[in-house]
Order: structure tokens, then C-alpha cells, then sequence
């Protein structure tokens, strides 16, 4: 489910940071009279670092007498109910925060507040072209790209070591390595639930393919191709070494938590999150994590493999109540100087916006391996309909399980395709 | 308690009719049965329907106009209005999918209602003859299991067959049976369906249990003792005295119950969200997974329309039984 | 709503009714002692059998609340660790949980409240009265059983939002007042008939209005039955998630189901957290059992109604 990479925050959860923001500011509720404004901003829980947002909100009321700005923080659960109809109310809150993969399902609707008039003054021009595609519409922006992350390979050094085995930069030194480990230690090799798809989707972008492909002004499925079946035999290749079951996906039950402080896994696929998550828990249960970090190895050894961008998007409500306020907000937010002060306060484990606000990365942690993939970071296609194929029952999910049991890949694939096809242009 | 036996037993089959039943149309002419009539009742019945017809009858006809609708994510949020007649119900079934399902969530339905009775009925039956410590604790564990909130029964149940930790994997192993390291009990639309009647049966018995104990003990004792001293056997006790005397309470509940598991969505969804392949979707978890979550709100209250209809189609015997009942009172 | 909460429904306090027949408990004492020593082991064995299975997932629940993190998925279980309360710190600490409990609280009660008043009055009239309408409101009420409320959630969020009542502890309150009423109707109607008319027109012989009889005979009668139904009433309404949901997305207008799911987030799955928080929610309707089991029984002997 994307919502586990909109929520790649990195560091800051790993340190067990909660944001919560909606505590502090609840006094002026009522943003009615007497020239005093409320400006209600929806963050997704655990998006926003406390302190940053704490930070960023006093100096946009000092610059906006009377303004109070109010952050929500919104559970993950029915988010998408949510969304929809509160856009749709006469008060919604005035800046949302959106996922990549969902802005451009709002973003025909409608209910967002079209953004291409300030391209300029939200410094378009420095966004990471990664992040932009997911922004606009139609040549339309309806967003600003706030932040994104990718996945990387994390493994436990010293069964690596013990196996005599080096970071791989090809895939064959990677099955090479893999086959190592599983010969020379006890350890699984790798763990990889069957219906990681985020990891299949970056395999088959490798290959050329993609997930759904243009066909006219509709969209089709395209995982019943050569390029959407020799991905999926490489996710098998390295499926035989690993124990995990072909019915799950990371996060049932989340590997970072679940399955990793128990030990005996000697690498697995993850976000930053993730990898702090794991060590945290590790050293609670008294044990020390010795993690190191390569990006997912490409097909050859100058490119590292594709992988996807998760991340979120910061929008402003079409029918907000202060909408140049709202405006004056994210443009604040998403500014190169609050970018910088974000992938700080994320210990760089999250990509901000631009190039220029990023900060460079401590040797040997998840955000190197992260960044040196990140040039390769695409997302889902970016149509409204996408938003639909992701929900469970996610056919590539099944068409994972199905192949990894032993299905024709052609046959798993048409039927995923029909799916595909059927809820992708379902607006 | 009581709340269905106690209430429902004479409503229902009190053996001599106290009253010769007046006519099942018209108020009886008699004073003693239909008291003063005239505004009365209107007024004590009038808070009721009033809020029935405000806040059910009202949403259930603007939820038939937005069956007729396309409401989606665009139109909701644009506030428009675009009609498509009945287009969400073509779409919903000419689905290849939908008749199959229909007939999964009947036989689904049947399997579990039995289950459920039976073992209800069976278990009400031991309440009655253990002595009064043992039903204590029986009872108490009865209702906290039903007690317990729903996101905590899934996700126990879900952790009981995980294929990785899952605590039956490890009974099944202890016990010495092979192929149990990391066996996938979720692994057809069949053995998910079985574990979601299992969750069902063990969260429902409860119910069905303790309100037949409570209905056993409204049965006169001296009743069981006759029938013993004419030689009768157990089954034929039930048979001859329980059941009858305890029918109403068995209409009832079986008529709660096949609505309650009909409706039953989450304990699908939250165990393999209709899983592997689709194989174990019921209706509402086929409309929820073709309406809700993509958001297309008009094919939702397309399928919610159908599932009434089927449910009353399959429940009208029901009704008129349990009319029958009213004009015999 | 979802289907265990309606089932949850009004399984009653198991010892509510008096034998009906005054002279046999002590007849049928002396027969079940004869037949417990011939073969009165095997119903408690198998009671405790049948104890234990109910009781496992639950069980499960309360020791998970109280495991450390690492401990709840284990491949061998663990039955035995070091309990600890942090999960219970981690649960109630979050922001405004007071509120939420606040705000359960005063729908549930309402609702349920509400819901007896106005069905007690429904009910009589259609047990006690013939009026033109009748049959068709006791099908109306046996079909309103039958409401699809989960997927009413998008037409009632419509009309709320059309009434500007989004937000409103009262319009929840009325919506689950509207949920219940159905059931309470049906069974408060069984405990109706169930008190003999006899009583009734008896007091009315002495003098008593027809009020005066309804408050004074019936109505105590009915309190058992009352309470009971309440119990049915109190689950549905404390658990309903998918409405309250979207209907009111301020924070101080939720109730504890949205809290009940927040352990599970983005970051993983807080399950010591999650099943901390389902025990806590669980107990109020544990504890109105036990409640409501003692005061169904005291409210019963009160009359010999039933002979």
C-alpha cells in the first residue's frame, strides 16, 4: 500500500519523534471575526517533525498578524473518505497533504486550487523532475512537491561479512552473493514477501515496461509482457532465497518490526523508516543492529536498479476559506530555506524538493544508498484513475502471488491486466 | 435474558390463547383488547416512525437515487449531479463475478447460520445442566468473547493462522504433524472462508447460547419431568417440549442471525480482504471492493439496493411467518 | 457498523428469569445432584473445554496489551514474560483521548436513552393497541433491520453536510439512536407482551389511569427487559466506526473507534498499543454486563410475574 512510502519519514520516526502537532494550537478555533484567521493544514501522521512544523508555523504568524495556524494530523485509516468529502464541504481544510500516487485523482476533481499561476513564486524551476511529474495535470499545477523517498537494500554486516560477501553493484553479483550466504551461513538471505510490488514495479521499469501504458486517451494494464514477465522472473530468482510467504507484503506482519529484530535475515528491502524502526527495535530488545545499506543493484553496474518515488505532495483546497493565505503557506513550507531545515530535521533520510535543500549524506547510512538511487526514482503512471488499481485487492499484488505459486506468468498477467485496465480509467 | 425468550415466547405461543385472537384485519369491536384506540397510539408510535422515516426511510431513498447515479470522487467533490439510470446495476450484473458471489455469500450464509444455531443451541442446553459455578465460568467466557471489539477478534485471528508466527502452525507442530513450519492457512478462497467462519461462529454463539439457556430456564421443570416419566429420551424431550416451547426464540434468532452474517463485511475483509483471487468475497465484500473503495459511491448503492432485495427475497417466508404470529396474538 | 457488534446484541444475563414454576428448583436441584454424580463429569469437562476455546482469543488480546513489543509474533508463542504497561501509557497519552471518551460517552448514552424512551412508547402501542398501520410498522420495523448503514455512510454524510450538522455529537447521536431503535422496538415489544395483560387491567379495576397502571405495574416489570436491550444498543453505538468517520473529521468531534485504530499507522503496526486499547475499549461493555446481569435478576424476582 503507498501509504507506507508516503509516510517515509526516516529519521525522525526512527528516533521515535512523533509529530503532533494538533495539541498546540487548538485555542483560536474560531477564525471568524474580527480580522483573526484560522488556517487548517492536514499532515498525515508522522509527516510532519514536530519541531519543524512548530518552527515554520511561528514564523508564518509572525509574518501574518492574526493568523493561527492549526495542523491536523490525519490517521491513515479511511484517509481517502476523508479527502474526498471534506473537499467537498464549504470549509475543508485550506492545505492538504496528498500522496504522490493520489494527487492526480484530486486533482480532476476539482477540488484543488490550481497552482499554475505561482510556478515562479514555488520556485517550479529547482523541483527535482522526480518529484514534479505527480504535480501537475494537463500542464496544470495543482501541487507542490514536498518530499520523497526510495527504498534500498539493508543488510546485517556481519552475516555478510561471515559469508565473505560485498555490497553488489549487478544483479548477477547480487544472486551470486545471495547464494553465498544461503551456502556458507544460517541466515536467510533475503527477505522478500511475494507481493512487494513497489520492488517488481522498479524490476520492471529496469526492463523498460511499466505498469499501465497509454493506449489512445484510455489507459490499459501491461503486466502480460515480455518486459512485465522477465521482471517477474527476476522477483523469482531472488524469491528463492527467502523464506517469507508469496501471499504478503512488507508490512503483514511489517517486516522492519516483525521480522527483522529476530534475527538470522541477512539483507531486505526497505525505506529509511524502515531500517530505523528495525534498529530501534533491535536495541530494545537489548541487541545491536551493524546495518549497512546499497541501493537496489541494476542490470549493469553504471545504474543502479529503478526504484519507486514514494512521497507527498502539498495542495491547497479549491474551496478554501483563505486561500491566499493557504498559498502563502505552502509556498513557505515547500521554500528551499524550510526544505533545508526539513531533510535536517529528517536526518536526510527523506528527499526534499529540490537539489539545493537537500543535505548531503553521512557515509554509510540508509539516505547514501537511498540518494544514489534517487535519479532513477519514477512513480506510478500518473493518472486520476491510478489511485483505484492500488486499492485491495491490488491485482499486481495477486499476480505476484499467483507467478511466485507456480501460475503462467501470461495467463496471471492477462488477468491482472483486465483489472488494471478496468479501474485505471475509472476516474 | 430473556430479551429474546422471555419477550418472544409469549408473544408468540402462549399455548391456549388467552384471548380468542381477534380478526386479523380489523380492530376486534372488543373493549378489553383494543382499549382506547383512536389518537393513542398514533401519538406513542409517532416519535418512532418519525425518526425511522427521517433518518432511515429518508437516506434509504436518497441512497436508491444515488444508485441511479454516477457519484465518484469528481462528481462528489464538484457537486454535480450525472444521471446514468441504471447503469451502476447493468454494470454490478453483467459482472462475471456477481452471481457467483451471490451464491458463495448463500451457501457462506447457510453454513454459518447452522453452525451457529446448532452450537448455540447446544451450548445453551450444557449452561442449563451444569451446576451453578461451572456456568459461571462458561458464561463469563462467553461474553468476553463477545465482548471483545472487533479490530482485536481479526487481528487475533489473523495472528492465530499467520503463516509465520501463527499459533495454530505451532499447535499443529508440537502435536508432531508434518508440513506445519510455514503452512498457509489462507491459502484458497475455501480455507480463508473457513477461517472467517470460525471467527463468525465463535463471535456469534455467544448470543445464540446464552439466550437459550435463558429461554431453557422459562421452561417449567415439572414439564421435563412428565415427559421423563413417560420413558421420553433427551433428543425426544427437545424435541417434543424444548423446541416447541422455545420456537419463537429460534424464528427470531435465526432471523438475526442470517441477516447479521449476511451483512457480515469486516471479519472478511480484515482476515484476507476477500482473498486469494477474489475466491472468498461475499456480496459485501464485492460491493465494498467494486463501490466503496473506488470510491464509485453510485455502484455502492447499486449493490447495497441489490443485497436488500436478495435478502428480502430470501427472507420472505420469514416475514410472513413472523406476521402469522401477529394475527394470532 | 459491522456484524459482531450487532451480534454482541443483547445476550443476556443468563440467570434474568426466575423458574417459572415456583415449587421445582428444589425438585430439580436434588435431580441434577443425583445426575451429576452418575455422570456429571463429562458437561464440566466439556464446559471447560468450551470455556477455554471462548476464552483463548481473548485471552490472546489481554496478554498482547501486555507483552513487550518483541515478543507478540513469535514463532514458538510466548505464554510467559515480563508484563509491561508501557502499551497502556502509549494508548491514553494520545492527544484529547479524554474527549474522545467524553464524546463516546455522551452518544452512546444518548443514543441509547433516547432509543428505550421512544421505543418503549412504540412498542406498547403495537402490543397493547390495534390501530389502522399496525402490521405494516411491525414489517417496517423487522425490515429496518436490515439497513445497509455502511453504505448509507456516503448518503448520510450527504445530508449532513446539506443540514450543516457536520461536526455534531447530536446528529451522531441521532443517527445512532435511528440504528438501534429497530432492535429495541423488536425485543422491548416481547418483553411487553410478556407481562400478562392481567396485571394491567387489574390495576386499572383499582382505580389506576391507564398511565398510572403503564408506570406503576409494567413498567418495573419491564426494567430487567429494559436493561437488557440497552446492552444491545450500548455496543452498537460504542463501536460504530465508518460513519463517525467521515461525518465528523475535528478531532474534538471523534469517538474512541477512531482511537481504537490509530496504532496502526504508516510506521507499522503499534499491536501491544492496538490490543491495549481494544481491552480498554472492551471493558465498559464487560462491566455493564456484569451490571446489568445482577440488576436483570434483582428486577425479575421483584414480581412473580411469569406464573
Amino acid at each position: 500500500m503507498k501509504r507506507k512510502l508516503i509516510a517515509a519519514i526516516g529519521v525522525a520516526a526512527m528516533l521515535g519523534v512523533s509529530a503532533c502537532g494538533s495539541d498546540s494550537d487548538d485555542s483560536g478555533d474560531n477564525g471568524s471575526g474580527g480580522g483573526d484567521k484560522t488556517l487548517t493544514v492536514w499532515v498525515m501522521d508522522g509527516s510532519a517533525p514536530d519541531e519543524w512544523v512548530t518552527e515554520l508555523n511561528k514564523e508564518f504568524e509572525s509574518a501574518n498578524e492574526g493568523v493561527t495556524v492549526k495542523i491536523q494530523e490525519q490517521q491513515w485509516n479511511g484517509i481517502q473518505e476523508k479527502i474526498t468529502t471534506s473537499l467537498s464541504e464549504d470549509t475543508p481544510p485550506d492545505v492538504i497533504e496528498l500522496g504522490n500516487t493520489q494527487t492526480a485523482g484530486y486533482a480532476v476533481t476539482g477540488g484543488l486550487a490550481d497552482l499554475t499561476d505561482m510556478k515562479a513564486d514555488l520556485g517550479y524551476d529547482s523541483w527535482i523532475e522526480g518529484m514534479v511529474s505527480s504535480t501537475e495535470i494537463d500542464g496544470k499545477l495543482f501541487a507542490a512537491p514536498w518530499y520523497a523517498a526510495n527504498r534500498a537494500v539493508i543488510y546485517d554486516k556481519s552475516i555478510f561479512e561471515e559469508a565473505g560477501v560485498e555490497p553488489p553493484t549487478t544483479r548477477e553479483e547480487w544472486l551470486d552473493g545471495l547464494k553465498k550466504i544461503e551456502k556458507e551461513t544460517d541466515a536467510q538471505p533475503l527477505y522478500l514477501p511475494g507481493q512487494s510490488w513497489y520492488i517488481y514495479a522498479g524490476f520492471l521499469w529496469d526492463e523498460g515496461g511499466d505498469l499501465a501504458v497509454q493506449d489512445g486517451d484510455q489507459w490499459k494494464g501491461s503486466l502480460a509482457t515480455p518486459e512485465g514477465e522477465a521482471a517477474m522472473n527476476f522477483y523469482k530468482e531472488l524469491a528463492a532465497y527467502t523464506n517469507a510467504p508469496t501471499d504478503i507484503d512488507e508490512s503483514t506482519p511489517q517486516q522492519s518490526t516483525d521480522i527483522i529484530p529476530k534475527g538470522d535475515v541477512a539483507s531486505w528491502i526497505g525505506l529509511g523508516w524502515e531500517a530505523g524502526g528495525a534498529q530501534a527495535a533491535i536495541e530494545e530488545a537489548g541487541g545491536e543492529a551493524d546495518f549497512g545499506y546499497f541501493p537496489i543493484p541494476g542490470k549493469s553496474a553504471d545504474q543502479p536498479g529503478h526504484v519507486f518515488f514514494g512521497g507527498s505532495n502539498l495542495a491547497v483546497s479549491e474551496r478554501s476559506q483563505n486561500k491566499e493565505l493557504a498559498q502563502e503557506w505552502l509556498k513557505l513550507a515547500t521554500s528551499e530555506k524550510w526544505m533545508k531545515k526539513y531533510a535536517e530535521a529528517t536526518g536526510g533520510a527523506l528527499l526534499p524538493n529540490s537539489e539545493a535543500a537537500q543535505v548531503t549524506p553521512e557515509p554509510g547510512s540508509f539516505a547514501e544508498a537511498m540518494v544514489k538511487a534517487a535519479d532513477v526514482g519514477r512513480i506510478t503512471p500518473v493518472t486520476p484513475g491510478w489511485a483505484n488499481v492500488e486499492t485491495d485487492p491490488n491485482p499486481i499484488k495477486q499476480y505476484m502471488t499467483n507467478v511466485l505459486n507456480g501460475s503462467d506468468p501470461e495467463k496471471a498477467g492477462k488477468d491482472a491486466d483486465t483489472t488494471i485496465t478496468e479501474r485505471i480509467n475509472q476516474g | 435474558m430473556t430479551v429474546q425468550t422471555e419477550g418472544v415466547t409469549p408473544v408468540a405461543e402462549e399455548p391456549p390463547p388467552r384471548d380468542p385472537a381477534p380478526g386479523p384485519a380489523e380492530p376486534s369491536p372488543r373493549p378489553r383488547r383494543s382499549l382506547p384506540s383512536g389518537w393513542l397510539p398514533y401519538v406513542l408510535i409517532g416519535p418512532a416512525v418519525v425518526a425511522l422515516a427521517v433518518f432511515l426511510g429518508y437516506p434509504l431513498i436518497r441512497n436508491v437515487i444515488v444508485s441511479l447515479q454516477q457519484l465518484g470522487r469528481i462528481e462528489m467533490i464538484s457537486r454535480t449531479t450525472v444521471w446514468t439510470g441504471l447503469g451502476n446495476y447493468t454494470e454490478l450484473l453483467q459482472d462475471d463475478m456477481f452471481w457467483t458471489v451471490v451464491a458463495r455469500t448463500f451457501v457462506f450464509m447457510a453454513v454459518n447460520v447452522v453452525l451457529i444455531m446448532v452450537f448455540g443451541t447446544l451450548i445453551g442446553l450444557l449452561l442449563n445442566r451444569l451446576g451453578k459455578k461451572m456456568r459461571m465460568v462458561l458464561s463469563i467466557s462467553l461474553v468476553l468473547a463477545w465482548a471483545m471489539p472487533i479490530v482485536a477478534s481479526a487481528t487475533v485471528f489473523r495472528w492465530l493462522f499467520d503463516t509465520q508466527f501463527g499459533v495454530m502452525n505451532w499447535v499443529m507442530r508440537s502435536l508432531g504433524f508434518e508440513g506445519y513450519d510455514q503452512h498457509n492457512w489462507f491459502d484458497t478462497g475455501f480455507s480463508t472462508l473457513a477461517i472467517v467462519t470460525l471467527l463468525i461462529v465463535w463471535a456469534s454463539v455467544p448470543f445464540v447460547a446464552l439466550n437459550m439457556y435463558a429461554g431453557l430456564t422459562t421452561i417449567s421443570g415439572e414439564l421435563y419431568e412428565a415427559a421423563r416419566m413417560d420413558g421420553a429420551s433427551n433428543a425426544r424431550i427437545f424435541r417434543s417440549v424444548v423446541f416447541p416451547m422455545l420456537k419463537p426464540f429460534f424464528l427470531i434468532t435465526t432471523f438475526l442471525e442470517i441477516i447479521w452474517v449476511f451483512k457480515a463485511f469486516a471479519q472478511i475483509y480484515a482476515l484476507n480482504a476477500g482473498g486469494p483471487n477474489r475466491e472468498s468475497e461475499t456480496l459485501p465484500v464485492f460491493a465494498y471492493v467494486e463501490g466503496m473503495s473506488q470510491m464509485q459511491f453510485g455502484v455502492a448503492a447499486a449493490a447495497s439496493v441489490l443485497t436488500i432485495l436478495l435478502l428480502m427475497i430470501a427472507m420472505s417466508f420469514y416475514f410472513r411467518l413472523i406476521l402469522k404470529q401477529e394475527d394470532e396474538q | 457498523m459491522s456484524h459482531p457488534t450487532t451480534l454482541a446484541g443483547p445476550a443476556g444475563a443468563p440467570d434474568a428469569v426466575t423458574p417459572k414454576n415456583g415449587g421445582t428448583p428444589g425438585r430439580d436441584a436434588a435431580r441434577a445432584k443425583r445426575r451429576k454424580t452418575l455422570r456429571g463429569i463429562w458437561p464440566n469437562v466439556l464446559a471447560l473445554v468450551l470455556a477455554a476455546l471462548f476464552i483463548f482469543p481473548v485471552y490472546w488480546m489481554f496478554s498482547t496489551s501486555f507483552k513487550p513489543a518483541t515478543e507478540v509474533l513469535t514463532k514458538t508463542p510466548t505464554f510467559f514474560f515480563s508484563p509491561t504497561f508501557e502499551h497502556y501509557g502509549t494508548a491514553t497519552e494520545v492527544d484529547l483521548f479524554w474527549t474522545f471518551v467524553r464524546n463516546s460517552v455522551l452518544v452512546t448514552v444518548g443514543a441509547v436513552a433516547l432509543a428505550l424512551v421512544v421505543a418503549l412508547a412504540a412498542s406498547f402501542a403495537i402490543v397493547r393497541m390495534r390501530f389502522k398501520g399496525r402490521k405494516g410498522l411491525v414489517l417496517a420495523v423487522m425490515m429496518a433491520q436490515m439497513a445497509p448503514w455502511e453504505v448509507m455512510v456516503i448518503v448520510m454524510y450527504l445530508i449532513a453536510r446539506d443540514a450543516e450538522v457536520l461536526n455534531s455529537i447530536g446528529f451522531l447521536t441521532l443517527i445512532y439512536f435511528v440504528m438501534v431503535l429497530p432492535f429495541t422496538i423488536w425485543t422491548l415489544r416481547g418483553f411487553i407482551a410478556a407481562v400478562p395483560k392481567e396485571l394491567e387491567e387489574a390495576a386499572m379495576i383499582d382505580g389506576c389511569s391507564r398511565t398510572q397502571a403503564f408506570m406503576k405495574v409494567i413498567f418495573p416489570l419491564l426494567a430487567p427487559g429494559l436493561m437488557s436491550t440497552s446492552l444491545f444498543g450500548f455496543i452498537t453505538a460504542w463501536n460504530e466506526f465508518a460513519m463517525v468517520l467521515v461525518l465528523n473529521k475535528d478531532p474534538e468531534a471523534y469517538t474512541l473507534p477512531l482511537w481504537l485504530t490509530q496504532f496502526q499507522s504508516a510506521f507499522g503496526n503499534d499491536w501491544g498499543a492496538t490490543m491495549a486499547a481494544s481491552s480498554l475499549f472492551a471493558l465498559p461493555v464487560l462491566l455493564l454486563f456484569i451490571f446489568l446481569q445482577r440488576r436483570a435478576v434483582g428486577g425479575l424476582s421483584a414480581g412473580a410475574v411469569k406464573g
